[in-house]
């Protein structure tokens, strides 16, 4: 146990440190002279003389990329000198607005997926109708159907609040303990508030988990197939357990598994922002912060982001690896004993 | 080798047995009736291929032909598809997109396809510690969200179609890397290979008759179930304005210009673009699938 344990760690090391190779090697091709960028174009030539040293891009390049690597890890992620705050910080006061937006859409997504997926075994309609929506779900533009979404269902029907973020503008945020908007809310009584950030949530939500849900809902249904094809499930039927029972109680859980390697992938990709929805909505959040540190050139913002996004990336693939070595022996065992 | 009847056998290529003429005409219409979505599937990427073809020589209007006079008109019999807040043809500027997303969608799979089968080969193949080598290295590309890497590298080597479209590409090569690899490494250990390693036969001849035949219909799923999402991937850059440049009407930039207008009552401009993106991204899925169910019946591949 220890030993998968270790070799998986060691692994996710390796790949860590391959992606910061791949970030400092893609972000060294940046346009621009960055301490220019800092001190501007009328500033005499000591004066960026003196910047260039004092970022440290004097230095030859693999002792850059050393300082770089190491200074990731401290927590220094550089200073953002078009916002005025170092990154660090940038970064943490955004992620929760992420956090939440991807937890909610992920919620969406797997629950979907689950309640759908055994429905569409047992009922031939809803399978139909479950295979037309995942393939939908994995050809419509997400930000486009945000926009389509917000045209029928904010402007024409006034349902659900436009493009405001997280709030309506005369709502002020709850007492920050998580960040979260609806754990704040709930924690400190303000049911209004809670029920305000739940509306606000519902479209960017769906928008973004209709593309996770198609793929996680195809992939749960082809595997409850085949677990449904196991000489056990014969077993339990004859055993007399009802049909949806043995589906429910005895394929699912079995099923689970490999999707659940799926859900943690997609988890993953969500936490961190998706750039597109966060746009169309006007969310504050780090995919949002990424697409607007480009358009002003505050690079140093999306070089921390970018890294940022593949550790978190690689931490939650080790998560879901070790928990699926702990649930499943033969994984930890080896496949010798499949 | 030679079989009993003393013809040349070998290891047959999938759609190899296939009739040629109206024998294989005749095939092709009763199995797409089998399959109706995929039948619809295919007229409808085809229609889109004939509309981005064929669209430029039965509607001569321009693209990028600016009147401010005709601008945001709804559609009408001489606009189609109405115009835009400069007075362009939005259906021009939809012909046009059409050719772009399908031809970079089109190249990016076979590039990528090209580069990720060759790593994922080579790592199979040639085994120890290049292959652990070139596998990290694709770990290392697969870390990070491929949006995310495309737009760096947009960033780092200029916005523009043809970095959006490198950048996709980068991020799309382990996947094919990692496919192909692990299915070298599978019939590698098959006893049939032994058997003619045991005969004699060069690395060349296991290359070629053995390892080749079962890596590309994997690599053609794969690249199949890319093209959908290159295409939304491309558009996705145009959206956040790294992809396709002004006045350059790529769909997903057609959508990003149309922003404003649309939540003010001008649907058309961004409607018409995002379901072209629709039909094009969900027509290549189904058809995807309908080459997995053909080529690979263990369905063992995940969708990208």
């Amino acid at each position: 146990m220890i030993r998968f344990i270790g070799s998986r760690v060691l692994s996710s090391l390796a790949t860590v440190f391959g992606a910061s190779i791949v970030a400092f090697v893609v972000l060294r091709l940046l346009p621009g002279d960055p301490v220019r960028l800092i001190v501007g174009r009328l500033a005499s030539q000591q004066a960026a003389n003196t910047m260039r040293q004092v970022l440290g891009l004097d230095q030859p390049v693999p002792v850059q990329y050393a300082h770089y690597l190491s200074s990731f890890f401290r927590g220094d992620w550089g200073f953002s000198y078009t916002v005025g705050e170092p990154v660090t910080t940038l970064i943490v006061s955004r992620l929760p607005a992420s956090a939440e937006l991807g937890l909610a859409a992920f919620l969406l997504a797997f629950g979907g997926a689950v309640v759908l997926a055994p429905l569409s075994i047992r009922l031939g309609w809803v399978d139909a109708v479950v295979r037309g929506l995942s393939f939908l779900g994995l050809g419509v533009p997400a930000f486009w159907l945000a926009l389509l979404l917000l045209i029928v269902f904010s402007q024409q029907y006034h349902l659900f609040p436009g493009p405001e973020g997280r709030l309506s503008p005369e709502t002020s945020a709850p007492p920050a303990l998580t960040g979260f908007y609806t754990v704040d809310a709930l924690v400190s009584g303000s049911f209004a508030t809670l029920a305000d950030t739940i509306r606000h949530l519902i479209l960017p939500a769906v928008c973004l988990a209709f593309a996770p849900f198609a793929f996680l809902v195809r992939l749960l249904r082809s595997n409850l197939r085949e677990v449904s094809r196991e000489p056990f499930m014969t077993v339990v039927r004859s055993k007399g357990v009802s049909r949806w029972a043995t589906l429910v109680r005895h394929a699912l859980p079995n099923a689970f598994l490999p999707t659940l390697t799926a859900a943690g992938l997609v988890l993953a990709e969500l936490l961190v922002g998706s750039v597109l929805i966060e746009t169309v909505f006007d969310w504050p959040g780090v995919g949002a912060l990424v697409v607007q540190s480009i358009e002003r050139k505050d690079y140093v913002v999306v070089q921390a982001v970018i890294l940022l996004s593949a550790v978190a990336y690689v931490v939650i693939n080790l998560v879901v690896d070790v928990s699926y070595g702990i649930i499943d022996p033969r994984v930890r065992l080896g496949s010798s004993l499949k | 080798m030679i079989n009993a009847s003393g013809a040349e056998d070998r290891p047959r290529a999938p759609f190899e047995s296939l009739p040629l003429g109206v024998e294989g005409l005749r095939y092709v219409v009763r199995a797409g009736l089998r399959r109706p979505l995929l039948t619809a599937a295919g007229l409808a990427l085809l229609l889109l291929i004939l509309i981005a073809v064929l669209g430029p020589v039965f509607w001569s209007v321009s693209p990028n032909r600016i009147n401010l006079l005709a601008a945001l008109q709804a559609p009408s019999a001489s606009h189609p598809m109405g115009t835009d807040e400069f007075g362009r043809d939005v259906f021009a500027r939809f012909v046009r997109g059409a050719q772009i997303s399908l031809a970079v969608g089109a190249i990016v799979i076979v590039i990528g396809a090209a580069w990720g089968g060759l790593v994922g080969l080579l790592a199979g193949v040639l085994g120890s510690w290049r292959d652990v080598l070139l596998m990290r290295t694709m770990d290392a590309i697969l870390a990070f969200p491929p949006l995310i890497l495309a737009m760096a590298v947009t960033v780092g080597l200029g916005t523009g179609i043809v970095t959006g479209a490198l950048g996709i590409t980068i991020a799309s090569v382990p996947w094919y890397a990692r496919v192909v690899r692990s299915e070298v490494v599978r019939v590698r250990n098959l006893p049939f290979v032994e058997a003619a390693v045991a005969a004699g036969a060069s690395r060349q001849w296991i290359l070629r008759w053995h390892i080749l035949p079962a890596v590309l219909p994997t690599l053609v799923i794969q690249a199949a179930a890319a093209f959908g999402y290159s295409i939304l991937a491309l558009a996705a850059l145009g959206f956040v304005g790294l992809g396709a440049q002004i006045p350059t009407p790529e769909w997903g930039a057609m959508i990003t210009d149309g922003l404003q207008y649309t939540l003010t009552g001008q649907w058309w401009i961004d409607v018409f673009p995002g379901l072209g993106l629709l039909f094009a991204a969900t027509a290549a899925n189904v058809i995807a699938d309908g080459f997995r169910d053909a080529l690979d019946p263990r369905g063992e591949y995940a969708r990208v």
